[in-house]
């Protein structure tokens, strides 16, 4: 155990609990922000994990998630359209939130890799990770009306 | 000559290709572990074809 699983654990512990919590409980337009959520929750802790374990390679697991969560997330959005009708279901506080996290887990893992290539594909991961949230973010509450189909 | 073949409508259709190959074979040289001769040829090549593909899906989703 190294400061980077702890911080990975916490990060697991607290933001996908959470995430988990909100997902399994409550209304629909609730639960599908917590499932978009749980992307930008767990993919730092990948990053840590990564970073903790020695391994670069597990990076590929945190491009994955980050290029695939929010593309579920859109996936969600159009088929739960008529649920959502009318709701918008959003919670920006939180979405500002997990994406300052991203951020943060982002330039610490940066600055211990050092400049090269690694450095590069953890500064794409942190792009996708935090622009695929914000846009998955908007689509589901509403905010591209002019989408055929939501 | 159709619209479609004018030297200026190549010539801007060559260009994005170019663009698309070059980002996504930076990409490419980005994202693995090892960069040798094999792993140049095959992400030159796929990025050939993402580049075609990206620009079909341009076209496709255009808004205006």
């Amino acid at each position: 155990m190294n400061g980077w699983i702890l911080a990975a654990t916490v990060e697991l512990g607290g933001g996908g609990a959470a995430a988990l919590w909100g997902v399994t409980t409550g209304p629909v337009a609730r639960r599908v922000v917590a499932q978009n959520l749980t992307t930008a929750a767990l993919c730092p802790a990948l990053l840590l994990l990564a970073q903790g374990y020695g391994r670069p390679a597990y990076v590929d697991l945190a491009l994955l998630l980050a290029l695939l969560g929010p593309v579920g997330t859109l996936v969600f959005a159009r088929l739960l359209h008529e649920d959502l009708e009318g709701r918008r279901p959003s919670a920006w506080g939180l979405t500002y939130a997990v994406a300052g996290v991203g951020a943060v887990v982002v330039i610490v893992v940066c600055a211990a890799t050092g400049p090269g290539r690694a450095m590069v594909k953890l500064l794409v991961i942190g792009a996708l990770l935090i622009g695929g949230n914000l846009i998955a973010s908007r689509a589901l509450s509403g905010g591209f009306q002019g989408v055929r189909g939501g | 000559m159709d619209r479609r073949t004018t030297p200026r409508a190549v010539l801007l259709a060559a260009g994005e290709l170019l663009a698309w190959w070059a980002a996504l074979a930076l990409l490419w040289l980005v994202l693995i572990t090892t960069v040798d001769t094999l792993e140049r040829v095959v992400g030159a090549s796929a990025a050939a074809a993402g580049a075609l593909l990206a620009r079909a899906g341009r076209r496709a989703v255009r808004w205006r």
